[in-house]
């Protein structure tokens, strides 16, 4: 019984030690935070990571990691290195890397980006543009003349 | 030389042990210097100047964050090294800087491990550890082109040195803590929002980092900078860049 008394005290200790190291990771780590019920308008620009949960108007710009919490609104152009999504952006956005557009997300613009995640339930309403489509569209016309182009010079033999 | 500065709650008897230890270390390490006992109506900035002129090439703090925040807001720009002795509760600095509480900080100030430390300027004054503007109206904005506003009442702290604890509500057991970065200051704004017919309850914080900022208030707000109060109604805060020259612990956040 003692020993069963002190495994649950360590294993409680020990949640709480993981708790705290987590909480202290996730505040850290961010950079810029715009809370809730809080009004942000201008160019915002950062050089780290950037998670919103209030209103954002303007322009937004960072390098690193873009969040946009559920209830959070974006009436902005978005240029982020990624992005995860949760809550409306109004604007066009261009992200270098992943887009992740969870369940709740809304966006209504033209959105330019390398890989895209999307959660069922997500709405969008804008134009998609991958670098990875117009290299193949490329290709593909390359073959199509190549293509025409033998079967001309198959042609022209017979004739 | 070396010139002690001891914060007058030093003074109580809880405190002598611990003081005695220190005392006994400082002899130990062979840089015990001269003391001076600070009082409520003792001008810090005008003791260190007269005692560099009498040749003092180190000032040694002696108290809490209180002390920190008190000697150097208004000695920032003395021409010496300065050091910190962490002595009872209330020091959250001397984690920032790596130095222990107790008599193990004298072996960190016998290392002299110099560092030169960023400072905050608020209206041509200067601020070490932290800046509170108490709820009120107010609008923000940093480096000229952005703006943040909130419904009601906000509360803006503004971080140099001094780590920012808060907690979500009342029930939230654990607070959260944000360290300030090097380089750069550090804004929490926490927006008040009225939900029920008496009270405001407080909201998460935003964090912004800057390096020049204005608060313009719709009114007159109260600020208290240091331990200083006062009351404005435009305040412009920026970062001086290395301008006290500190000695620090190899375990400091920076």
């Amino acid at each position: 019984m003692i020993f069963q008394k002190k495994s649950s005290h360590i294993s409680v200790e020990n949640d709480l030690a993981e708790l705290e190291a987590n909480s202290s990771r996730t505040v850290d780590d961010v950079e810029t935070v715009v809370g809730p019920s809080v009004n942000v308008e201008g160019d915002f620009a950062s050089e780290g990571n950037i998670i919103v949960k209030g209103s954002v108007a303007g322009s937004v710009r960072t390098s690193k990691h873009l969040s946009v919490e559920q209830g959070a609104r974006i009436i902005a152009n978005v240029r982020a290195g990624s992005a995860q999504v949760a809550g409306e952006v109004r604007g066009n956005m261009k992200i270098k890397d992943v887009l992740e557009l969870t369940s709740t997300a809304r966006i209504v613009g033209d959105v330019e980006v390398k890989t895209i995640i999307i959660e069922a339930g997500a709405l969008v309403f804008g134009k998609f543009m991958m670098p990875g489509i117009e290299g193949t569209e490329k290709s593909g016309r390359t073959l199509k003349n190549g293509q025409t182009k033998k079967a001309e010079a198959e042609e022209s033999p017979v004739q | 030389m070396y010139v002690y500065l001891y914060d007058n709650f030093v003074r109580d008897k809880k405190h002598s042990s611990a003081l005695k230890a220190l005392e006994i270390s400082l002899t130990d390490y062979g840089i015990a210097g001269k003391t001076i006992r600070l009082n409520n109506y003792s001008d810090a900035k005008s003791i260190i100047y007269d005692e560099i002129k009498r040749g003092a090439t180190t000032v040694v703090m002696v108290g809490n964050d209180k002390t920190f925040g008190q000697v150097l807001s208004g000695s920032a720009t003395a021409a010496c090294l300065f050091g910190f002795l962490p002595i009872g509760p209330g020091n959250t600095i001397a984690e920032v800087l790596g130095i222990p509480v107790g008599p193990e900080a004298t072996t960190v100030l016998s290392r002299r491990r110099k560092e030169r430390l960023d400072v905050g300027v608020m209206n041509n004054r200067y601020f070490i550890s932290q800046l509170h503007v108490f709820p009120s109206r107010v609008e923000v904005f940093y480096d000229e082109r952005l703006k943040v506003s909130a419904t009601d009442k906000m509360e803006v702290i503004v971080c140099n040195l001094q780590p920012f604890y808060w907690q979500r509500n009342k029930k939230d057991i654990q607070p959260h803590i944000v360290h300030p970065q090097d380089g750069k200051l550090e804004a929490f704004l926490r927006p008040l929002t009225k939900r029920h017919w008496f009270g405001y309850t407080y909201e998460e914080p935003s964090i912004f980092p800057f390096e020049t900022m204005e608060i313009r208030g719709l009114e007159p707000f109260a600020v208290e900078a240091d331990g200083r109060l006062t009351k404005e109604i435009r305040l412009k805060i920026s970062l001086a860049r290395h301008k006290v020259e500190m000695i620090v612990g190899r375990d400091r956040k920076f």
